[in-house]
């Protein structure tokens, strides 16, 4: 049982969690064209940590819930063939960041931006682990019941939509298992920098693959390689995690390149 | 067989538009091909969507046999515009293909066409057994089953768009510019295919920009701008377009 007392151990295990799950679920936005909501929830969920922490709740049931809202105030102002549609998306992802810093001087309350923004991992609890296990049940879930939906959609909405599948439903479901995975990684790597896990090893990912299931197999391995990379240069050399992993995201894209041209 | 009716639609955007389509009326018969012309912004793909049943007109019906499209819709599928697509998504032909067979719709069709039963012709060329593998044979792509969808060439995507649309229990076959970005021996391709589609009872309703002489290839030729200015055969229509003031409508085709 020592073994479990290891103060090393939870952030290991969050690690591995968030280095399969951000991936995979980052394949399922890049596919449907959805990346730019991950920039925006990932903005919109600070408004909510402070609702929350003032009235007493868990933040990360507030942040979920500002994220969805923030998602879903954008998709009601415009739609993705709208021209204006990334001007909106910024609009809204601005508005609702300076509305939660607005929040937190107005409400009383103390958060440490840092953490929220950047991660520290190395300090995660119990409570954070099973945030992110909720956060992987709940993608599970998803694609195991809904992958033929999701391919549909992502490959073809109109077609999808003719066919009987519920778009704005299935979309909502995206954006609240979105805003789940953001805040669940909120301790590993940060809401910021979480995009570059979203985004990153689903690059290395989608590369030929034959199906969108190979491809999330495929990012869930790079993303986990690039986490447990990045966990491990953080513990040796002392190192704030969610920026490690960043470096070693956008090194990972670099490096390949480089070598291809010797 | 199955013939559609479409009389007096009229459909707008908004309250506050001008309509997208005015009284517009189309019959669509089995085993014919039927092209629908007009400029950009004419309402074609409008009055598509409004035959598959994915939008409703503000006024006018829309019948298969007799009976309303609400009761029907199972009969018709709807090839997309291929700008509707998104061709980088990853996945193969086959299982594109194969997407064409998902109804999630509550449909009470008792006797949907089979396209099973149409390609199990004994003067056709294609396995009986497997309806996906004969449908890739039938539109030619059944050696491009395991490719990825973007790898393709832009013919080779439309013969499988074709063949997903096909996998559907449809009998009338909406097509949104198919050609659209096709080169002329690719071109002449797909339209052979669809022809032999019409040869064997399907009705095919195709929007087209190509104002040139493909018209031909056609059965039935509709000429709409919000409303129809012309319909009847392709030798008939040239005829009609001499008389009818759409010389926008003739340069804005001359590109294509």
């Amino acid at each position: 049982m020592s073994f479990l007392n290891n103060w090393w151990l939870i952030p290991l295990i969050i690690t591995v969690f968030s280095g399969i799950l951000c991936p995979a679920m980052g394949t399922v936005l890049i596919t449907h064209r959805r990346l730019l909501q991950v920039n925006l929830i990932s903005h919109c969920v600070l408004p909510g940590l402070a609702l929350a922490l003032a009235l007493g709740i868990h933040p990360s049931i507030g942040g979920v819930i500002s994220g969805l809202v923030g998602s879903i105030i954008a998709e009601s102002l415009t739609n993705k063939k709208s021209e204006n549609y990334e001007a909106v998306m910024n609009t809204i992802l601005a508005g609702m960041l300076g509305f939660g810093v607005l929040l937190i001087p107005l409400l009383g309350i103390r958060i440490d931006l840092e953490a929220v923004l950047f991660g520290d991992l190395l300090t995660a609890n119990l409570g954070d682990l099973l945030r992110t296990i909720i956060a992987f049940l709940t993608f599970i879930l998803l694609v195991t019941f809904g992958y033929e939906k999701v391919v549909y959609v992502g490959l073809d909405p109109e077609g999808a939509s003719a066919s009987g599948i519920n778009v704005s439903l299935l979309n909502l479901a995206l954006s609240f298992t979105t805003a789940l995975v953001i805040v669940s990684s909120m301790s590993a790597v940060g809401v910021i920098l979480v995009i570059a896990l979203l985004s990153t090893p689903t690059l290395l990912g989608l590369d030929k693959a034959q199906s969108l299931r190979i491809a999330m197999m495929r990012s869930s391995f790079f993303g986990l390689c690039i986490s447990l990379l990045g966990f491990i240069l953080s513990i040796i050399f002392n190192l704030s995690p969610g920026p490690a992993i960043s470096v070693i995201c956008v090194a990972s894209l670099i490096i390949p390149k480089i070598g291809n041209k010797f | 067989m199955a013939t559609l009716i479409a009389e007096n639609l009229t459909y707008s955007y908004s309250k506050k538009s001008k309509p997208a389509l005015n009284k517009v009326s189309v019959q669509i018969n089995p085993g014919k091909l039927t092209a629908l012309v007009g400029p950009n912004g004419a309402g074609k793909s409008t009055l598509l969507k409004l035959l598959q049943g994915q939008n409703n007109p503000d006024i006018g019906d829309i019948t298969i046999d007799g009976e309303s499209l609400v009761r029907t819709r199972s009969q018709i599928a709807l090839m997309p515009q291929r700008s509707s697509m998104n061709w980088k998504f990853p996945i193969t032909v086959e299982k594109l293909v194969s997407l064409g067979q998902i109804k999630y719709s509550k449909s009470k069709n008792t006797n949907p066409f089979q396209i099973k039963a149409l390609l199990a012709n004994p003067k056709s060329w294609v396995n009986k057994c497997c309806e996906l593998e004969a449908t890739m044979q039938r539109v030619g792509i059944s050696n491009l089953a395991n490719r990825r969808l973007d790898s393709l060439s832009g013919g080779q995507q439309q013969r499988a768009l074709l063949a997903k649309t096909l996998m559907s229990p449809a009998r009338i076959l909406l097509l949104d510019e198919p050609c659209s970005a096709l080169d002329p021996p690719a071109k002449d391709d797909f339209l052979k295919i669809v022809r032999q589609l019409a040869d064997a009872g399907l009705a095919l309703f195709i929007s087209s920009h190509d104002w040139g002489s493909s018209l031909n290839s056609y059965d039935h030729v509709v000429v709409l701008d919000k409303t129809v200015l012309a319909s009847g055969t392709p030798n008939s229509i040239q005829g009609k377009l001499d008389d009818l003031n759409i010389s926008s409508l003739k340069e804005n085709n001359s590109c294509d």
